[in-house]
């Protein structure tokens, strides 16, 4: 009950815009004022619409500007095909902003995205330059079509698996060494960035109940032993700390879906 | 709205269910004002790492779960919470848990006299466990047994949580009511299985878990309906409750009190909008106390 605290909130948000950003992928806005001012590169919301699946889904946070909160997704099942279905003005649930995001201190910043990856990225860039990083983007896929058009930061460096857009490969190969090193994608992937950068932030996906730390379904194997709880300690960890082997990375909607 | 349950006054008919609450420290957005209690997350006498993931998996209205009891530990359990416990204007029960009687009862004596831990729910119904668990809560001596170690070991509310898998649960109601239960908490997650067809196999890495949501609502109402016409004791119905209308089928249904769990994953307000909504309802039909709501229990 130490909860109290100020920066949680749970509001209705009429969505305001849908975008499309690479092929099956689309950015949604909605307007949650109190959110879009707390949030932080990393965090995310849980969001739950009338008619949509029993449990809140969790996002992380694109953009966030003035009012407006945008979030990226695909249609990966019902509840994604719902939400990408929703009309301007339709009213989303959003609880939020949740978890622990990014720590940017250094002076420069290396951002590698894969596939919906891209998720946290656009605030991490901007919440990096704030703090006063030079921030490259490396951004993957496996093909051009599915590489998110959008970028943000200083340099972009594309990446695809089929050459079909940028460095032939993926984008960890793409990535030079940074102070800082932010990973998001499928979790094969991130186990790759830990094998070359140990310090690296990753936010990693996993299958939530409540986003609120109270569940604990949303574990994550750690090194030490154990699991805790990528809503809460998480998403973002550094890199090091995960067990990789027992980290699933077959999710049903997993971000390469 | 005050109802006494199994040897506590609790200020409300509404209350906190094991394992969606936590320890209750960080609970958000919570009006405490609506809690009549809390019922802490599953607690073993020694830590427990819990189940790998994936451990959830959402059906149709309602949800799977395999936890396997992840938690702290009685020590730490008496050293973290239970002091914040003691000063919360509502009571905490813990849920209880053992691989075998004697541990039940080495927990009891354990956590027995703690500022701050007003009674037990003794949890013989958990299907996430490999040891224990739902074991004790489908055979009538064993739940006896269970309970009794309890029983020994305070004098604290003694509560016994039942599941819904067994073919008679008056069965198992009467059994522990004769070992010294306090009051019923009916019922706990019907065990379900479901297939990933990508990788062909279960999407929980325990293979099954425990279903939970609105999905179980009208099997919930049923077995606590069953539990409260075979005892003396009073029953507290769990299952599926989401709004205020829902808590009140199991009220009518002879419960004393309800527990809500999956429907604050979904909607943190949710103990608030449903202790709300049924003392609207009670003034709508000008009941001027919860005691007057009609009950449907002939005994049997």
């Amino acid at each position: 009950m130490s909860g109290g605290r100020p920066s949680l909130f749970l509001l209705d948000a009429p969505v305001t815009s849908k975008r499309p950003a690479a092929r099956g992928m689309f950015v949604i806005s909605m307007r949650a004022p109190e959110i879009a001012r707390a949030v932080r590169a990393g965090q995310f919301v849980n969001l739950g619409w009338a008619g949509g699946p029993l449990l809140r889904r969790p996002f992380s946070v694109y953009r966030a500007e003035d009012d407006e909160i945008e979030v990226v997704l695909k249609s990966v099942g019902a509840g994604t095909e719902q939400l990408l279905a929703m009309k301007h003005g339709g009213v989303v649930s959003c609880l939020g902003p949740l978890g622990r995001g990014f720590d940017l201190k250094g002076k420069s910043a290396v951002l590698i995205s894969g596939g919906l990856g891209v998720a946290p990225m656009p605030l991490a860039a901007r919440d990096a330059k704030a703090a006063g990083l030079r921030v490259t983007w490396v951004h993957g896929a496996r093909t051009a079509a599915e590489l998110c058009a959008e970028s943000a930061g200083d340099e972009v460096v594309w990446a695809t698996d089929d050459g079909s857009k940028g460095f032939h490969g993926t984008a960890v190969a793409a990535a030079a060494d940074a102070d800082v090193v932010l990973a998001c994608g499928p979790n094969r992937m991130l186990a790759a960035v830990a094998e070359r950068w140990p310090e690296a932030q990753v936010a990693v996906e996993t299958y939530m109940g409540c986003g609120t730390g109270v569940c604990l379904g949303c574990a994550v194997p750690l090194k030490r032993g154990g699991y805790d709880r990528a809503c809460k300690e998480g998403p973002v960890y550094r890199a090091a700390d995960i067990d990789w082997s027992a980290l699933p990375s077959h999710l049903s909607y997993a971000v390469t879906a | 709205m005050a109802v006494a349950v199994g040897g506590l006054e609790l200020r409300g008919p509404v209350l906190a269910a094991s394992g969606t609450f936590g320890y209750g420290t960080e609970v958000p957005l919570l009006e405490r004002r609506a809690l009549g209690a809390m019922v802490s997350k599953g607690i073993f006498l020694r830590p427990r790492a819990g189940t790998p993931p994936p451990r959830i998996a959402e059906t149709p209205s309602g949800m799977l779960n395999a936890i396997g009891l992840q938690g702290p530990g009685a020590d730490a359990l008496v050293r973290d919470y239970a002091p914040r416990w003691a000063e919360w204007d509502f009571p905490v029960l813990v849920n209880i848990n053992g691989e075998s009687a004697s541990e039940y009862g080495e927990l009891t004596a354990r956590l027995d006299g703690v500022p701050g831990i007003a009674g037990f729910e003794i949890n013989i119904s958990c299907p996430n466990v490999e040891q224990g668990g739902l074991y004790f809560g489908n055979d009538p001596r064993a739940a006896a047994a269970v309970t009794e170690a309890v029983r020994r070991r305070t004098k604290l509310p003694v509560w016994v949580k039942l599941t819904p898998m067994v073919s008679d649960i008056g069965v198992i109601a009467r059994a522990v009511e004769s070992a010294g239960a306090d009051a019923l908490c009916a019922i706990n997650t019907f065990v379900g299985m479901s297939i990933d067809l990508n990788a062909y196999k279960p999407r929980l890495s325990f293979r099954t878990g425990g279903l939970s949501g609105p999905a179980i609502r009208p099997l919930a109402v049923h077995l606590a309906h069953q539990a409260a016409r075979a005892v003396r004791i009073p029953v507290v119905g769990i299952g599926g409750i989401a709004c205020a209308d829902d808590a009140l089928e199991f009220l009518v249904a002879g419960c004393t009190a309800v527990q809500v769990g999956t429907a604050t994953f979904v909607n943190p307000k949710a103990i608030a909008e449903v202790h709300d909504g049924i003392a609207a309802f009670l003034e709508a039909r000008g009941f001027a106390t919860l005691a007057e709501l009609p009950r449907y229990l002939p005994r049997d």
